[in-house]
């Protein structure tokens, strides 16, 4: 008992930092030649010729790259605007109400696309929005937007159910009981305290908008092929580090939007 | 003098005019990262027609979008092993290729492949081949044969990848044994397995981007396509492609008129564009594979037209024969086959 007073705490495990290392190292190293062979100067993704920004230069000025890329912002900003509209909405609905009947039936139906594989989702839409298509000719953005914005919501409502449960109900029942409206109540005290959520839910919902691969693969319609897709269809043949410098932009957007996210989130209000 | 200004202002008003009937849209639907860019440009411009490229990374994939119906697309470019199943399905309309005006330059050999009987379906996109490379600097005997992977001589022991497809593999090693790719033939099947799992320990790898290890020496021989090889070549002046005499297979892409294409006209004039020498040349300029059109090595890099991996030698020609996709009761033994080896 002489040993030591200080609280239980999982750092001090032996073999800790050991673990952490060895899972950081595991997560992250497969990612380092990806990233130091998009500055090769040579045509090849595994001998190296010394550096140089060309790839980055031919990938900016690939007319197919940059069509792709602007089709994957726009498709993300649109999905993960109208899922964090949708989230915030239902996560309210989910825990500012009495608890009633079928509320765990509504979560976990929010939640389907994280639990339904990814592949049986894109089979059951392909089908799906090939009957519409036929029957209605119409062919445009819609389909791409409503599915990535279909697989968003749960990860928009995530955060935003979690900041709202570790919220202080006792500030919205003061507005109340100042004669605040309901709504006004919502948009001066509930919305303000739950705007980091609402942010770190969209920025959780357009990474992950801008990063589908199989249900955009099925759902695209001629002339839809995002930054992910376009990808996808390189590797057939040679790939040349040009792929290597569009996923580093990528995974440095990615990296900068959880950042952010985790910045966001970490603040207690 | 008047008379002429009058025939060429009538003849540039009829070649306008022709712009303006054809301007349209085109939906292309090919695989990724193999439309040469110049190719469509160059047909934006005569024509008018504005062309849409979306991509797929797998035959299965797009036929399964283009089963579901509804896609948008008008051209879609599927492997010939595939083709048949477009046609029986009733995927594909029939624009009667062969009677389109420049359907006279595409190569006799070419004009009545079985897989599309009297190439009324379908206008020839760019084909190759199942080979072996080869470094000669390692080893300098025969190297048209799958011997070379199969039976691998001494100095190549070690330094062999094999191209994780599991058809080519299979289909090579049946060919080697004196089969057809496919054979239903359980014997010679079994023998086909034997001979794989006896070669698998004297090779290296089964992967995929084998011309960067080719430059760099890691790899002394590969089964693989002979694209690939013509580029290892180019980067490593001893890499050398055989044309197995046993047999090889060969695989081709081509261009086919969806059933439920919008834009047919177009679509038919996109089909006819590529069969010219010039354009076929742009196409195989980019992709860096052969066509089927005769006389377009005159618009390739000198380099591609005299390659021995994309022109076949004469002699070699007769060997190679288009395989369709296995019956599924042979698919499934390839597919035991394959987990076997793969083990």
């Amino acid at each position: 008992m002489a040993t030591s007073s200080r609280p239980f705490s999982i750092e001090r495990m032996p073999g800790f930092s050991l673990l952490a290392l060895t899972c950081f190292f595991a997560l992250y190293m497969p990612l380092a030649p990806l990233v130091v062979y998009s500055f090769n100067a040579g045509d090849n993704i595994a001998l190296w010729e010394g550096l140089s920004l060309r790839w980055y230069v031919a990938a900016w000025e690939n007319d197919l790259v940059q069509s792709a890329a602007i089709r994957s912002v726009v498709v993300a900003v649109i999905a993960s605007v109208v899922a964090t509209s949708l989230a915030t909405m239902v996560a309210l609905g989910t825990t500012r109400t009495r608890p009633y009947r079928g509320q765990t039936s509504i979560y976990a139906m929010v939640n389907q696309p994280l639990m339904v594989p990814e592949i049986v989702t894109a089979v059951a839409l392909l089908i799906f929005f090939a009957l519409i298509k036929e029957s209605t000719g119409y062919h445009g953005y819609a389909y791409l937007i409503s599915a990535h914005t279909a697989f968003c919501i749960p990860f928009a409502y995530l955060p935003i159910r979690a900041r709202l449960e570790g919220m202080d109900r006792v500030l919205e029942t003061a507005a109340a009981d100042l004669y605040a409206t309901p709504w006004r109540s919502f948009t001066r005290v509930t919305l303000p305290l739950l705007l980091p959520g609402i942010l770190a839910g969209a920025m959780l919902a357009f990474v992950i908008s801008l990063d589908d691969v199989v249900i955009t693969e099925f759902v695209k319609s001629a002339g839809q092929d995002t930054l992910p897709t376009y990808m996808l269809g390189q590797l057939r043949r040679t790939i040349t580090p040009e792929i290597n410098a569009i996923s580093t932009v990528l995974l440095g957007v990615s990296v900068v939007m959880v950042t952010i996210i985790f910045f966001l989130s970490r603040k207690k209000a | 003098m008047k008379l002429m200004f009058k025939a060429v202002l009538s003849s540039l008003m009829l070649v306008f005019s022709g712009i303006a009937i054809a301007a349209g849209e085109l939906n292309l639907y090919n695989w990724g990262n193999y439309t040469s860019p110049e190719l469509i440009e160059k047909f934006e411009k005569e024509t008018g027609i504005k062309v849409t490229i979306t991509d797929y990374d797998s035959n299965e994939t797009a036929l399964a979008k283009v089963r579901a119906g509804g896609h948008g697309f008008d051209l879609a470019v599927p492997s010939h092993s595939h083709l048949p199943i477009w046609i029986s399905e009733g995927l594909i309309a029939n624009p009667r290729v062969d009677q389109m005006s420049n359907f006279k330059n595409v190569a006799e050999e070419w004009r009545n492949p079985d897989w599309d009987p009297g190439r009324q379906y379908s206008a020839p996109w760019q084909w190759g081949s199942v080979g072996v490379m080869v470094d000669t600097s390692v080893y300098d005997g025969d190297i048209n044969t799958f011997g070379i992977i199969l039976d691998p001589p001494e100095e190549l022991i070690g330094k062999i990848n094999v191209a994780p497809e599991m058809n080519d593999v299979i289909s090579s090693a049946l060919l080697y044994l004196g089969g057809e790719a496919c054979s239903g033939d359980k014997e010679l099947l079994k023998k086909a397995r034997d001979k794989l799992v006896e070669a698998k320990p004297k090779w290296k790898s089964m992967d995929y981007g084998v011309i960067e290890k080719f430059a760099g020496r890691d790899l002394a021989a590969s089964l693989y396509w002979n694209g690939a090889a013509f580029r290892a070549r180019l980067k490593n002046p001893d890499v050398r492609y055989g044309y197995p005499k046993e047999g090889y297979s060969l695989w081709a892409d081509a261009v086919v008129l969806l059933k439920d294409a919008r834009n047919v006209e177009e679509a038919k004039t996109f089909m006819n564009f590529i069969m010219t020498p010039e354009n076929a040349g742009l196409m195989s300029a980019f992709a860096r594979y052969a066509n089927s059109i005769v006389g377009s090595e005159k618009y390739m890099p000198e380099d591609m037209a005299t390659a021995p991996e994309v022109v076949v030698p004469q002699e070699f020609i007769g060997a190679g024969k288009f395989y369709p996709t296995c019956s599924p009761e042979v698919q499934k033994i390839y597919a035991a086959i394959w987990t076997e080896l793969l083990k």
